[in-house]
């Protein structure tokens, strides 16, 4: 068996039963997050996430996981959010070719970018934030496993920072709306 | 259980990611300087000769093939080929030319056999490339999960007994949009430290080229853009010496001239090369080092799909002439395109090309029928 594509399949099937645990459910939590889960391995959604968006990151995965256990606060808050759709604001428009330089190409050779990682993870520890800090050590692990060949896939993929623009949207939102109030 | 005291998390988070980072250290793959492996130069003693028919027919539509020379001198095709209209039943075979003729197609990748392995919904199958190397059967071919013009994620599979019977698809990490953005471009190039080099498309958002570095092992250990100010898709590499390549790309201007590329480095850089004056379409091309050292290019002229042609270059691609038209026709739906090539072990050369969507024609010639054409 193909561990990326086992790992692909089941992370989509969990972050589709993610994205069923953010309605309010109340008590029936549990019994519709596990119906969504399951529901999505056997009736063809995750295959068809997996099909669509590929191999979704390793934070995408934890970030699912600590919603579906329901530990709030989410560590991706809109600050968090606002920083990563920066960085990807550029990111994408070079690594799809804009540009002779492309990024992605660096996550096959990430010498740098673990570099880059390991100055990231000290002001992460000077910050006190274990959070984050575990989440970047199971990122790394899952390249160090082989699971993702790119470290930039495990880090980062296209339906998070699709999620952090609608976090970002969504918190502008709310103060326009409120601003209007006033 | 107590809870443990938040000092202990938040040092044992940061143990936790200093070992997660020398993990990741130690998976940094060691790469060599890149290096080309180009065939040796012999002169070809084959009398002027060539004989045309077609690959087995597969289904009333047929797309794009690939050729490849095996471990035992026989040589080997793959193509696309499907019932009708219906992209979505089109299936990837494989068949083998031996001493009576082409063998019975047999599938080498479905829409099936590439779910299972893996584990997503596609909606339809692309260009295959196939490479034998030693008793390896490599085929990599896309897999589209929506329309051609949104890419597709390029897929691996392996055959050790002859195409017999393959490994579970797996799927390459080539594009940071996931399953989008990518293309197969000409065959793999072999690289002096057992890897490979792999032309791609980036079809999506915008057109380019790229140059996958694969290490012996399969792994991706490289990409590198194949930047050109036009946009180019499905680049024909072919190696002149250890560490001089060039690249004919398919030139979506359509013009007077083909974008070409080179390097001197063995493909860790690529550079703008004159451009050949040689008219043609926003079609492919394919490309070959002949056993005399002459390049050979495949392709349709200016006038469009309706003829595929051949060039001849002796001076590494700089100037070109016209040897051969191989087929022609005026009517309204001809159609000769994605052209394939490949050196025999005795010095034939054999040539593979589209007709009409309809089927496979497959041409075989030597160099002296070539050099003694006039177009």
């Amino acid at each position: 068996m193909n561990l990326t594509a086992a790992y692909g399949l089941l992370a989509h099937g969990l972050i589709f039963g993610a994205m069923a645990a953010l309605l309010p459910l109340g008590p029936l939590h549990q019994r519709v997050v596990l119906t969504a889960t399951a529901t999505a391995l056997l009736v063809g959604i995750a295959p068809a996430m997996h099909g669509l968006f590929g191999t979704p990151s390793a934070t995408l995965l934890q970030l699912a996981i600590l919603q579906l256990a329901r530990r709030t606060p989410s560590p991706f808050t809109q600050p968090v959010a606002a920083g990563l759709l920066t960085f990807a604001l550029f990111f994408y428009p070079l690594a799809l070719g804009r540009g002779p330089f492309d990024p992605y190409a660096l996550g096959y050779q990430p010498a740098p970018l673990l570099a880059a990682l390991l100055a990231l993870g000290l002001a992460l520890w000077w910050r006190r934030q274990p959070g984050w800090l575990r989440i970047l050590a199971l990122d790394l692990l899952a390249y160090a496993s082989g699971i993702f060949v790119n470290l930039w896939d495990a880090l980062f993929d296209p339906l998070l920072v699709l999620l952090a623009l609608a976090i970002v949207v969504r918190q502008w939102a709310i103060r326009f709306i409120a601003s209007r109030n006033r | 259980m107590q809870p443990l005291s938040p000092a202990v998390i938040h040092h044992g988070s940061a143990g936790l990611f200093l070992a997660a980072l020398a993990a990741a250290f130690l998976r940094l793959p060691a790469t060599e300087a890149p290096a080309f492996v180009p065939p040796p130069v012999v002169a070809s003693p084959l009398p002027a000769d060539m004989t045309r028919g077609n690959l087995p027919s597969a289904g009333a539509t047929a797309g794009p093939a690939s050729l490849t020379l095996l471990a035992d001198g026989k040589v080997a095709a793959a193509w696309l080929a499907g019932p009708g209209n219906d992209n979505s039943a089109a299936t990837i075979w494989l068949s083998i030319l031996g001493r009576s003729g082409w063998s019975q197609p047999l599938p080498a990748a479905t829409l099936e056999s590439t779910a299972a392995g893996t584990f997503a919904h596609m909606s339809s199958l692309g260009r295959p490339l196939l490479l034998a190397e030693g008793s390896w059967l490599h085929l990599w071919y896309e897999s589209l999960p929506l329309g051609n013009g949104a890419g597709a994620a390029i897929v691996h599979s392996l055959s050790t007994d002859g195409g017999k019977t393959w490994s579970k698809a797996e799927r390459l990490q080539t594009s940071p949009l996931g399953t989008l953005g990518n293309g197969l471009g000409g065959p793999p190039l072999m690289l002096a430290d057992g890897g490979l080099g792999l032309p791609l498309d980036q079809r999506f958002p915008k057109q380019g080229s790229e140059w996958l570095r694969l290490s012996a092992t399969g792994r991706i250990v490289g990409k590198i853009r194949l930047a050109h100010a036009a946009p180019t898709l499905q680049p024909a590499v072919v190696a002149l010496d250890d560490h001089r390549g060039l690249a004919v790309l398919r030139d979506n201007r359509a013009g007077a001239s083909r974008a070409t590329l080179s390097t001197t480095n063995g493909g860790q850089t690529w550079g703008a090369a004159s451009e050949l004056a040689l008219p043609g379409p926003d079609a492919p091309v394919a490309l070959l080092r002949l056993a005399s050292g002459r390049l050979l290019l495949a392709g349709n002229p200016q006038q469009g799909k309706e003829a595929l042609q051949l060039w001849l270059s002796a001076d590494d691609g700089q100037t070109w002439a016209v040897k051969r038209i191989v087929e022609a026709a005026s009517d309204g739906g001809a159609e000769f395109a994605d052209p394939a090539l490949l050196l025999g072990r005795d010095g034939r050369i054999h040539l593979t090309y589209t007709w009409r969507q309809q089927q496979i024609r497959y041409v075989t010639f030597t160099e002296a029928w070539l050099a003694g054409g006039a177009p």
